[in-house]
């Protein structure tokens, strides 16, 4: 009964109630955007626990900079700014380490974990997929992601991303040609 | 959805013509749905709620040092920036030199400054 009002609640009564300290109120947000997290954290760095990982600090961060939020952006595009942020950093510092620690590529770390439930077909779906974007260049990444997972539109991921629309649009155009090469070989 | 034809939705789906949300849609049913764990709330919130005031106590702690990092180099900047004017007030000119203090030093009289001899 509770849950079910906070359901109805918008995000910026979400927000305030969260920023009152309504534990309640912050597990809503969790719940509705926590899909949305996966979806970004899981495309970009591969279905493994270290995704989870991310996924957690997305929100702890969140929590911790609500008071930052001023309602201009919608909640879910701030979240999805910090999603991007956490799992670019989390590239970054995995080349790092792979360059000084090791010689194998870092697309060994990933492992595929989808539910067993699954039929066979859904499962090597979201490997490909998965392959697929592990496999580009991150800079086109992201951008694939949130166009092909999120379903953000190009003038949407620009401004996610900060970047000016004829980089997206360019940066789309060479992925789409390195995606093509990456789907032959799979 | 068969894999070639799922490798053709990709392809299709970074056409700047196409619409991100309809394919979106498809490449999820075709299986591609990637959520965390059962209990990844819980977790989230374990963490944020239990950790409470260690964790407040990091950030503010990271939220000062920046405050400090900044005043620090703010105050480097400005103090450079008093050393070269009023190098230039001095001696009319700003050279490497006269920055490092050596202006108007002759080759023998810094020998003598750093041997003493």
């Amino acid at each position: 009964m509770i849950r079910e009002s906070y359901r109805q609640k918008s995000e910026n009564e979400l927000v305030k109630a969260s920023l009152d300290g309504d534990k309640q109120a912050f597990s809503e947000i969790v719940s509705r955007y926590q899909n949305m997290v996966a979806r970004t954290v899981k495309g970009m760095l591969g279905d493994s626990v270290f995704s989870e990982d991310i996924g957690q600090d997305v929100f702890i961060k969140l929590y911790y900079s609500l008071s930052d939020f001023r309602g201009e952006a919608k909640l879910s595009t701030y979240i999805q700014k910090i999603a991007i942020n956490l799992t670019l950093n989390e590239i970054k510092r995995r080349k790092r380490f792979f360059s000084t620690f090791s010689q194998k590529g870092n697309n060994e770390m990933y492992e595929f974990e989808v539910a067993d439930n699954e039929t066979e077909g859904k499962k090597e779906a979201a490997e490909l997929v998965s392959k697929a974007l592990m496999s580009l260049n991150p800079k086109f990444r992201v951008i694939v992601a949130m166009r092909m997972l999120q379903g953000y539109s190009t003038k949407e991921t620009a401004e996610m991303l900060d970047l000016p629309l004829g980089t997206v649009l360019s940066r789309l155009s060479r992925a789409q040609e390195q995606m093509k090469n990456i789907l032959r070989k799979l | 959805m068969k894999i070639p034809e799922l490798k053709d939705l990709i392809i299709r789906s970074l056409d700047k013509e196409s619409d991100p949300e309809k394919t979106s849609a498809r490449i999820e049913e075709a299986g591609v749905i990637w959520k965390f764990s059962e209990g990844f709330q819980d977790k989230v919130l374990e963490t944020i709620f239990s950790a409470g005031d260690s964790v407040v106590r990091k950030i503010e702690f990271v939220r000062n040092l920046n405050s400090v990092f900044y005043r620090i180099a703010i105050t480097g900047v400005a103090a450079i920036v008093l050393l070269m004017i009023s190098i230039f007030v001095i001696q009319g000119s700003l050279s490497f030199d006269s920055f490092l203090g050596l202006g108007d030093s002759y080759d023998e009289s810094i020998v003598y400054l750093l041997t003493g001899n």
